[in-house]
């Protein structure tokens, strides 16, 4: 399944079509109709915002704070977009410049804020979940051992790799897509794409991959 | 990957090549036409657990993202958007200053407006007054000059004649009084030689 096909890339055309409405109201000072069209446009993309803020925030909290300053930049910003490419798009990209800034900002306080300590496991709230119910104490420490481990594997991408990883392998995203919305042709989105699952299948293991086989071609050759 | 393993795959899709094949499907969204992948069933299967180790991924990441924003937290997040919105919306709301719960008479007060405004002009020029006057030395000038004013001479004063007449004659007696007091003295050894040399009243000249 393609990263497209997962995402299922909720209706492009009906997301055009309410922002050009939400446009037209605004400018016709039609304020409390145009919050509601562009209410269900945030009810629609929200859950995907969060989870590629999330991605990039590593933090809820964050991620929370620079999603609802994405909403809240579209829609005051809506009269500068221009059709050229999906409505999605656009504010995909003004949530990771957003994103990116945050992190900027937040880097520079680091340098001054000493980091809190975590759990002996890492993850702070495990012994709380592990109470609650849903799955047993061990899948979820082999699924927060998987994460962490991904989210370390991810950590130790260029960041470029990763944002492309992310857009195209998570969100669905096609090459064109991920060049408008990295500022890159697509053919280096192709180039960075490679080299990111390359490096995250080395960094994570491949059980099953070449070395498995290698060794299975050993007892069985062809 | 060594150059052995290489030679062991004979002509098999390696690690690299899974990936090339993956990434252009992934960007595509088109089912991978590799030629070898087409006749080859190992490759294929092999290619279909690279997949199925990348979609891994991605459920990973979105199970965490899922954890990390549940359904009650993004109904949150849409309702504070739609409040922020409107309130962006809103025109500026200007906070009053706080009132007293009297109003200040002297905001308001004509006469007490030109009071205070006078106290603050004598202060001012007193100050400058102050400043241009030697105070020091005309406060320690003040008593013998008050004294004075203030209790003219004796001479200047209406007293009665014949008490005047007595008073004066008293004063003459005390001035000759003390010459001849003085004159008698002489008590100093070093100014007697002058003192002899010194004619008296009434005496005739050596």
């Amino acid at each position: 399944m393609t990263g497209a096909q997962a995402a299922g890339m909720p209706g492009r055309e009906a997301d055009g079509a309410a922002a050009s409405a939400v446009k037209a109201m605004q400018a016709e000072g039609r304020h409390a109709e145009a919050r509601e069209r562009y209410a269900e446009f945030v009810s629609r993309h929200q859950r995907r915002a969060s989870r590629i803020a999330f991605h990039y925030m590593r933090e809820a909290a964050e991620a929370d704070e620079a999603v609802q300053d994405a909403f809240m930049k579209a829609y005051s910003h809506l009269s500068s977009f221009r059709e050229e490419f999906p409505f999605e798009v656009w504010f995909t990209r003004i949530l990771i410049n957003g994103c990116l800034d945050r992190i900027k900002a937040r880097k520079r306080r680091q340098r001054w804020i000493a980091p809190m300590p975590e759990g002996p496991g890492g993850e702070r709230d495990f012994l709380e979940r592990a109470a609650g119910h849903g799955p047993s104490p061990e899948d979820l420490l082999v699924a927060g051992q998987r994460r962490r481990a991904l989210s370390k594997a991810l950590a130790r991408l260029p960041e470029r790799q990763r944002s492309i990883f992310m857009l195209s392998h998570y969100e669905g995203c096609t090459s064109r897509e991920v060049g408008a919305l990295t500022g890159l042709n697509e053919s280096t989105v192709r180039v960075h794409l490679f080299r990111a699952i390359r490096r995250l299948r080395t960094l994570l293991g491949d059980s099953a991959g070449t070395a498995a086989y290698v060794e299975k071609r050993r007892v069985h050759p062809k | 990957m060594s150059i052995l393993n290489k030679l062991r795959l004979n002509g098999h899709l390696d690690d690299t090549g899974l990936a090339q094949v993956w990434t252009e499907q992934s960007l595509t969204g088109v089912q991978a036409s590799h030629t070898h992948l087409q006749s080859c069933a190992d490759c294929r299967t092999r290619f279909a657990s690279f997949g199925a180790w990348a979609d891994g991924l991605r459920a990973d990441a979105f199970a965490e993202a899922g954890d990390a924003f549940p359904a009650e937290r993004l109904a949150a997040q849409q309702a504070q958007i739609l409040r922020r919105l409107e309130a962006a919306e809103r025109p500026a709301r200007v906070i009053a200053f706080p009132k007293f719960s009297r109003p200040m008479s002297a905001g308001s007060s004509l006469p007490a407006r030109w009071i205070t405004v006078a106290a603050v002009a004598g202060l001012i020029v007193g100050v400058g007054v102050g400043q241009r006057m030697d105070l020091r030395h005309s406060f320690t000038e003040i008593p013998a000059t008050t004294a004075r004013l203030a209790k003219p001479p004796l001479s200047d004063r209406p007293v009665n004649p014949e008490i005047r007449a007595v008073s004066d004659t008293i004063r003459e007696e005390a001035f000759l009084s003390e010459i001849d007091d003085s004159l008698s003295r002489a008590s100093l050894p070093e100014l007697r030689a002058f003192d002899a040399f010194t004619p008296r009243p009434g005496e005739r000249p050596r």
